[in-house]
């Protein structure tokens, strides 16, 4: 892609979030949304093959329908309490506003297109989607949280941990893997929502870590199936070792920071009387834990026998170090450092 | 008054046009005079801001796209006037509009009403106001149009460059 269509759309992600973060008007939260939408598309079709495009245009049709039911709550809202301030919504269609931006986000029982838009883009294009895209319109449910019933969010929390857990089970491609890991920790996310928003930041917070994390390890191993993953010990044995406990990370096992969320999500539930919520959300998490232990099993747990014909690549160059050394300390130590989170939000 | 008539008459020509079924260049090109003279009669009625509008997307906007798209469809002998079947078409057309005309006009009093130009512009008063105070929306979409162009742009880039191969 040329560089400068590149830094165009690059830059007008960071302008749609940013638009979209900054706005107590809904029409511009909508821009914000659109220009998010228009401006990924062409990440995702930089390579030039059919199941690229299929994605695409998944993702767009999916993301537009979202925004046009975004726009008629938003205006319905305008026309019922006579002012556009979201966070002054408090008419009936904020279950409407709740169900667009869940179509927006992927999460259950509106979760269907993001395994397929997963699997169709590349590993790097995947992790904008699942990290930057999710960012506006969780700021606009956390603005609007509220005044949503919090049933509605109990019930989309349920079933999105629940949904994401099964379908990852049968699963052998990463990004399929990973988009169903994103709509379980989303359902986690959106349960607390009501009762605490800052704990649904502090999940969030700790998931986008997690989440770049595994990432940008399964970016730097080029494997895209468990199968691939098995040969993954030679590349990189600092990687496989670290990547297998960020995946028990990932699955909420302490003493890694991907506790944190859902001890404190169980805690708050059952302060507000949803103990039985709770003991569902935590019995689902077992699902996705099945699905991370499998890849870490075939990560690091076995030592495949390497037969095939290529030059092992026992010394891998990693050329930015930086980034994935960070994430991955943070996403392998932060639970005694709990209090601080808490308190950034 | 009297461009009142002109102007009807010039709308009905186009329609004619738009419906004997010729080649899209002249179903555009009448569309394209419908277009202008409805707006000379939106004006005459005093809405002259709306009959801008009118022109600018419709002719400027849709009416491009569709050129656009039909020359990517370009056949070499387009069907005009000149051909049998259109012309049984116009003449079908013309016999229709004198049967209805016959039939259901009983007076013309509405053209009697019209005397002169009327400017109503305290209606769109308002629309000044989304350049004055939504100043700053109204860049941001202009952005967004640029966006949306290169979007397009990159998704249809030719000889394989793109992931649309349609050109």
């Amino acid at each position: 892609m040329s560089p400068y269509i590149l830094f165009v759309m690059l830059t007008s992600l960071g302008l749609g979030t940013t638009l979209t973060f900054t706005s107590s008007h809904w029409l511009l939260a909508w821009m914000g949304l659109e220009i998010n939408t228009l401006a990924i598309i062409p990440l995702m079709t930089n390579k030039h093959h059919p199941r690229a495009v299929e994605a695409a245009t998944k993702y767009f049709l999916t993301q537009a329908a979202a925004a046009a039911i975004l726009l008629f709550a938003s205006i319905y809202n305008a026309w019922y309490s006579g002012q556009w301030f979201i966070q002054d919504m408090s008419s009936p269609v904020s279950t409407l506003m709740t169900l667009a931006i869940a179509i927006k986000l992927g999460i259950a029982p509106m979760h269907f297109w993001l395994p397929e838009v997963m699997q169709g883009i590349s590993i790097n294009t995947g992790l904008i989607l699942v990290t930057w895209q999710k960012l506006a319109p969780l700021a606009l449910l956390m603005q609007i949280s509220h005044n949503i019933k919090p049933e509605l969010l109990i019930i989309l929390g349920l079933m999105s941990t629940i949904i994401g857990g099964w379908g990852g089970l049968n699963q052998t491609q990463i990004r399929k893997i990973m988009a169903y890991s994103s709509i379980a920790h989303l359902g986690w996310i959106i349960s607390i929502l009501h009762f605490m928003p800052a704990l649904a930041m502090v999940n969030l917070f700790i998931y986008l870590i997690m989440t770049i994390t595994m990432f940008m390890t399964f970016n730097l191993l080029n494997s895209p199936t468990i199968n691939t993953l098995a040969v993954n010990w030679s590349k990189s044995p600092i990687l496989a070792a670290t990547s297998a406990l960020a995946l028990l990370s990932l699955g909420g096992l302490p003493p890694l920071s991907g506790f944190m969320p859902k001890w404190l999500i169980i805690q708050e539930l059952t302060n507000q009387e949803l103990a039985p919520t709770a003991t569902l959300l935590a019995l689902s998490a077992l699902l996705s834990l099945f699905f991370y232990l499998r890849l870490s099993y075939s990560l690091s747990l076995t030592i495949m026998p390497n037969t095939h014909p290529q030059t092992l690549n026992w010394n891998m160059k990693i050329t930015t170090p930086l980034p994935l050394s960070l994430m991955m300390m943070m996403t392998l130590t932060m639970l005694p450092i709990t209090p601080t989170i808490i308190s950034l939000f | 008054m009297v461009m009142m008539v002109v102007f009807s008459v010039m709308f009905l020509i186009s329609l004619i046009a738009v419906a004997s079924n010729p080649s899209p260049y002249f179903a555009a090109l009448g569309l394209m005079i419908g277009a202008g003279v409805g707006c000379g009669m939106l004006t005459q009625f005093g809405m002259t801001f709306l009959s801008m509008i009118l022109f600018l997307i419709y002719l400027g906007g849709m009416l491009v796209v569709f050129a656009y798209s039909a020359a990517l469809a370009a056949e070499p002998y387009p069907s005009a006037w000149g051909s049998l079947e259109v012309f049984s078409y116009v003449v079908g057309s013309l016999m229709l509009v004198v049967v209805m005309w016959m039939l259901l006009v009983n007076d013309f009093g509405a053209f009697d009403e019209i005397e002169g130009c009327v400017m109503s512009v305290r209606r769109y008063v308002g629309v000044s106001e989304m350049y004055n105070a939504g100043g700053y929306m109204l860049l941001v979409a202009g952005w967004v149009l640029l966006v949306a162009l290169l979007v397009v742009l990159e998704l249809t880039r030719g000889f394989g460059r793109g992931c649309l191969r349609a050109v």
